[in-house]
């Protein structure tokens, strides 16, 4: 082997010193140009009076947002809307005055008393537009397809809770479900850290026959258990927080938040042994919470606030048809669906639909603040309804049957919350069982209460 | 010149697997720039510039970013910022949003560009504590638009309150997540805290 020379050398050494500039210098070019810089499309935010007192003035308030300006001023926005006394028929166009405070919502419309206080309630929807590039956002993207709906309480029981009083909690009837944190069938994964939270199971749902199947997305897996014992089935799934929801003959919808693969959310379909089904695209940026339809999953999405269908009989229902079909309640095998809409710091609206018309419809006032509506779901003549109430450093949820009249029965439970889940997946609800999942240190547990006992 | 052609090449494949190319990823990009002093700081501007920032990626101890929504490094070492990927956290994503000032005794407001490379002085638990002249603690009840919920761990902004009672939160939670909008039950969950920004002018 021959011995290098000093040119060889110093031309080597060059060479290398050359090659790491440049490789740096290409990184950077590369990060730096990539795709072109776009501004973001038109965005908006709007949340709409889906349940209206008689008499009650009605302002629609919605957010315009778009491409900030390099100036630091808000948007120069403009809109329209659509609306219309009653469920069908023409819509008026009214334009959207521009007000001076942002904080509900800069671009309203005060609508006619006419409208407002229509027994049959009102419908619309908005378009919306940034001056700056000219782009447009309808809101709910479903226009006059699929428009908001407002109905009256009509006769609504007024249910006052008063102030809660914390720490009186309902002990479950049955632990169905205890499984420590781990990889193992029989356990559930957790990830994170005390510095940073933990994440544990991100959702569940019960069968018919009372067997509990839980999202282990950290072991990329969901898990049965049943009297038969647990067994798992291998998922593809992102790992983030997801929900979950059964569907009749075994199918399995996991509805995936945004990620870094994946900036919007996706709801994908398995078979019962884990094979994928299908993947489809939600037609909003933003959901709240997936459930099973009487014709497929339904999923409760923003800005529309609508409850969308993602699937008719088995198909994945592409975005245009997803939002062609928005609807403000829940739809339930009874042909019925549950609207509901929290006002304020401490009120709860309720009402059961057939169609566009109000068949029975609560209001509910707590002097302690309310949280998120977990679940509002019919049994039989009745509805059961999962609220949480806090303070600035507590928290309970309260479950409540209410029939025509009022409450029939209602208790509290504690917040076992350890590990995070999905934001309105805790609770399940078949036939008149209730079913919770929490956490704590030890480990993940599915707790069941039979909501039409009082103790 | 062989040598010198063997070796380049050898130094380009270096750049791209070493430390090297590490410290000079995103940030390469960013700028010091300072900030602009505004007499303004509306709600729908901030909402505005948070939006802009969803799909740019998450980088813990970050500040800076582009608007070509995606994540330039979305594969980080979670907890990492010696990565130097795009994307704030989530105390510099609103420390930005909320036009802060460096200096924790200034309470004016500071409009920071995304590409301007800052993270600025606060924790999540910082702000969860009311910590800096801006910064203040409300009740969650009351919490609105563009204020926060915050934990000892984390802080998301209310993008817009939600029919079931929760809220549409903008928020870099992590490498994974990026930043982006979600559905999140904060408001009542006891480990969070309201916060909000003195100073709001319509």
């Amino acid at each position: 082997m021959r011995r290098p020379g000093i040119r060889s050398l110093a031309g080597g050494a060059a060479g290398i010193v050359a090659g790491v500039i440049g490789g740096i210098a290409l990184t950077s070019v590369s990060a730096a140009s990539g795709p072109t810089p776009a501004a973001p499309e038109i965005d908006a935010a709007h949340t709409p009076p889906v349940l209206t007192r008689a008499g009650e003035p009605v302002t629609l308030r919605y957010a315009i947002v778009c491409a900030p300006r390099d100036d630091g001023e808000p948007c120069d926005g403009s809109g329209s809307l659509f609306v219309r006394a009653g469920q069908s028929g023409p819509f008026q166009q009214l334009t959207l005055r521009r007000g001076e405070d942002s904080s509900g919502g800069r671009y309203f419309v005060d609508l006619p008393r006419g409208i407002a206080s229509s027994r049959a309630g009102f419908s619309y929807y908005a378009t919306l537009r940034d001056g700056a590039s000219g782009a447009t956002i309808t809101v709910p993207a479903g226009g006059d397809a699929a428009p908001q709906r407002s109905v009256p309480l009509l006769d609504a029981p007024e249910v006052v809770l008063g102030a809660h009083a914390f720490g009186r909690d309902r002990a479950p009837d049955e632990r169905v479900v205890a499984a420590a944190w781990g990889g193992e069938v029989g356990e559930a994964g957790v990830v994170g850290s005390r510095e940073l939270g933990f994440v544990g199971p991100s959702s569940f749902d019960v069968a018919a026959d009372g067997s509990v199947t839980v999202l282990d997305q950290v072991n990329a897996r969901v898990q049965h258990w049943s009297r038969a014992g647990v067994r798992a089935t291998s998922l593809e799934v992102s790992g983030g927080l997801a929900d979950f929801a059964l569907e009749p003959g075994g199918v399995m919808d996991v509805l995936e938040p945004p990620s870094r693969a994946s900036p919007a959310p996706i709801l994908r379909s398995f078979r019962a042994d884990g094979t994928p089904r299908w993947a489809q695209r939600l037609s909003d940026r933003t959901w709240a919470k997936l459930a099973a339809g009487p014709a497929g999953p339904v999923v409760q999405q923003q800005p529309s606030e609508q409850w969308v269908p993602v699937a008719a009989n088995g198909t994945a229902l592409d975005r245009a048809a997803q939002a062609g079909q928005g609807r403000p309640g829940r739809p339930f095998a009874n042909g019925r669906e549950v609207v509901v809409e929290r006002v304020g710091s401490g009120e709860l609206r309720l009402a059961e639909l057939v169609g566009n018309g109000v068949v029975c419809s609560w209001r509910i006032i707590s002097a302690t603040p309310l949280g998120e509506v977990q679940l509002a779901e019919p049994h039989g003549t009745r509805l059961v309804v999962v609220t949480k109430t806090f303070t600035d450093n507590r928290s309970e949820y309260v479950v409540l049957v209410l029939d025509r009249s009022g409450i029939v029965n209602s208790f509290a439970l504690e917040s076992l919350e350890w590990a995070e889940s999905a934001p309105l997946a805790r609770f399940r609800l078949a036939g008149s069982l209730l079913y919770r999942l929490g956490s704590t240190r030890a480990g993940l547990f599915v707790d069941r209460f039979d909501v039409e006992v009082s103790r | 010149m062989k040598a010198f052609l063997v070796a380049f090449g050898v130094g380009v494949v270096l750049a791209g697997a070493t430390g090297a190319q590490a410290y000079h990823r995103f940030w390469a990009n960013c700028n010091y720039d300072a900030p602009t002093f505004m007499t303004t700081m509306t709600r729908d501007a901030a909402q505005d510039y948070a939006n802009a920032a969803r799909y740019e990626g998450y980088q813990w101890g970050g500040g800076c970013w582009n608007y070509d929504d995606a994540d330039s490094y979305p594969y980080d070492a979670p907890g990492d910022p010696s990565a130097h990927g795009e994307g704030g956290d989530c105390s510099g994503l609103t420390f930005k949003t909320w036009r802060e000032s460096t200096d924790t005794w200034r309470d004016g407001r500071y409009y920071w560009r995304a590409l301007r490379n800052v993270h600025g002085p606060y924790t999540a638990g910082d702000f969860k504590s009311g910590l800096g002249a801006p910064n203040h603690v409300v009740a969650k009840s009351t919490a609105g638009v563009m204020d926060a919920f915050a934990s000892s761990t984390h802080i998301g902004m209310i993008f817009y309150r939600s029919l079931y009672g929760g809220d549409q939160i903008v928020e870099a939670k992590c490498e994974a997540c990026g930043t982006n909008i979600f559905y999140r039950t904060y408001r009542s969950d006891p480990n969070y805290g309201g916060v909000a920004r003195w100073g709001w002018t319509g």
